[in-house]
């Protein structure tokens, strides 16, 4: 998680917002608990709708089944 | 400041009786503010063009009177104006020109917004990992829209939301250009460019609105375009300005001109027309080309014009367009002296706001008019 915490922090700093999609969502199946992992989640898709990024459909359904999201 | 309302009865006379809008109108911060919210945000002012948002995600902020605003060309190719405004803690959501590709995050909290103002995401509102919450009810929580409108390529604005639709308030203007309702294509980037004067933006109105001054101030023009060949335009309470009789055409080395607009009738052979379309766009048409200005208030005594010239085809001569934009740029440069100086002169404190030439200034004055009714207005509804 160390090397995933590093790459998300050089990702931010170089406003790689498609990285981020990618980190985040890796974090999330990293996370401990769901907690962790729908905060992670919630990260990746915000970027990727940011982005209009082709993963941002899958990630918002993903965060409706756990109840953190609602349908558009 | 002046705290208290300015006489506007003198102005409301028939010209050979009025004097101007008094000096307070344009140096006075007070009345600035009153003119701001009656005379701009109560009406159709002009803000940007549509070509300054071309694509669809294309987004630009600007300010305008104080107010951030942000042009968007939404998914489907529509221009909207929203408030540039984080419906959450009141942060500007985009700070520069750019391509939204998927949603307008605010970088605050990251509340995210599509490019049609509908609010679609509100990470972890309901605590770390939970985006929703009963309390927040997105679909009252959108961008705050602002009325627009695009004719002539402008973009036009109601901040108020009170005005008459677009085409009511300028039905006559679009009956009488009806001709030139066809698409116009933007020249370029050659074809764009800005002045910034110290002066207030209706000076900018009333020097345009005439022709009286031009054999004095553009002898140029004067050379083939003659006082006598000018025409007043009239539209009480909507537009003003002036024409010509006498236009000639731009002709390159090789004798040729811009291409026309098509089907246009046998008076735009040499006609030309200049008006003012209140409150802060000065337009201006002719068979081959249009332009239009777009005056932003910067404060009492500061004005920019944001000026771009339109052709009947996409792809015009280049080398002819930039001696197109080279030419009416020394035109509209050699009026800053003379709305710089009538905004020093009113500076004087005696100036009673003058007096107008019965037989040349009725233009100017229908515009002096047409901003005290809208004082006159907006005081009674105060």
């Amino acid at each position: 998680m160390s090397d995933l915490n590093d790459r998300l922090l050089a990702a931010h700093h170089a406003d790689d917002k498609a990285a981020l999609v990618s980190l985040y969502t890796r974090a999330a199946a990293a996370a401990d608990g769901p907690d962790a992992a729908g905060f992670y989640l919630t990260h990746a898709y915000v970027f990727a709708l940011e982005l209009g990024h082709p993963d941002a459909p899958a990630l918002r359904a993903e965060l409706i089944a756990q109840g953190r999201e609602t349908p558009l | 400041m002046n705290m208290s309302p300015t006489d506007l009865s003198t102005v409301r006379r028939p010209i050979d009786q009025a004097n101007g809008l008094s000096n307070a109108h344009y140096i006075d911060p007070g009345v600035f503010a009153e003119e701001r919210q009656a005379v701009l945000f109560n009406n159709w002012p002009g803000l940007a063009t549509a070509s300054d948002v071309p694509e669809i995600g294309d987004a630009v902020p600007l300010t305008f009177l104080g107010m951030p605003l942000l042009v968007v060309r939404d998914r489907s190719g529509q221009v909207r104006v929203f408030q540039n405004t984080c419906r959450h803690r009141g942060m500007i959501l985009v700070d520069a020109p750019r391509k939204i590709d998927g949603a307008i995050r605010c970088p605050y909290h990251s509340w995210c917004y599509s490019t049609e103002g509908r609010l679609v995401s509100t990470p972890h509102v309901g605590g770390p990992g939970q985006n929703t919450h009963a309390g927040i009810d997105r679909a009252l929580l959108g961008l705050v829209e602002i009325r627009s409108h695009v004719w002539m390529d402008v973009i036009w604005i109601n901040i108020s939301g009170t005005a008459q639709p677009f085409e009511q308030a300028n039905a006559d203007l679009i009956a009488r250009w009806a001709e030139f309702d066809k698409p116009l294509y933007h020249g370029g980037a050659d074809s764009r460019f800005q002045l910034t004067v110290n002066c207030n933006w209706k000076l900018a109105v009333e020097n345009y609105c005439e022709s009286y001054h031009l054999p004095w101030v553009h002898p140029g023009l004067n050379s083939y375009s003659r006082l006598e060949d000018h025409y007043h335009i009239e539209n009480a309470g909507h537009f003003s300005g002036q024409g010509t009789m006498v236009y000639r055409q731009l002709k390159g080395e090789d004798g040729k001109s811009f291409p026309d607009f098509a089907d246009l009738s046998d008076k735009w052979d040499t006609a030309a027309e200049y008006v003012t379309a209140y409150p802060n766009v000065l337009l201006g048409v002719h068979r081959d080309h249009s332009f239009a200005i777009i005056l932003v208030p910067e404060g009492p005594e500061k004005t920019t014009e944001n000026v771009h010239l339109y052709y009947a085809a996409p792809a015009t001569d280049p080398e002819l367009r930039a001696r197109n934009t080279d030419q009416w740029k020394q035109v509209f440069e050699e009026d800053i002296f003379v709305v710089e100086g009538m905004q020093r002169g009113r500076h004087g404190v005696q100036f009673d706001g003058g007096r107008f030439s019965p037989a040349m200034d009725g233009p100017t004055h229908m515009f002096h008019d047409w901003v005290a009714s809208q004082l006159e207005a907006h005081r009674a509804a105060s």
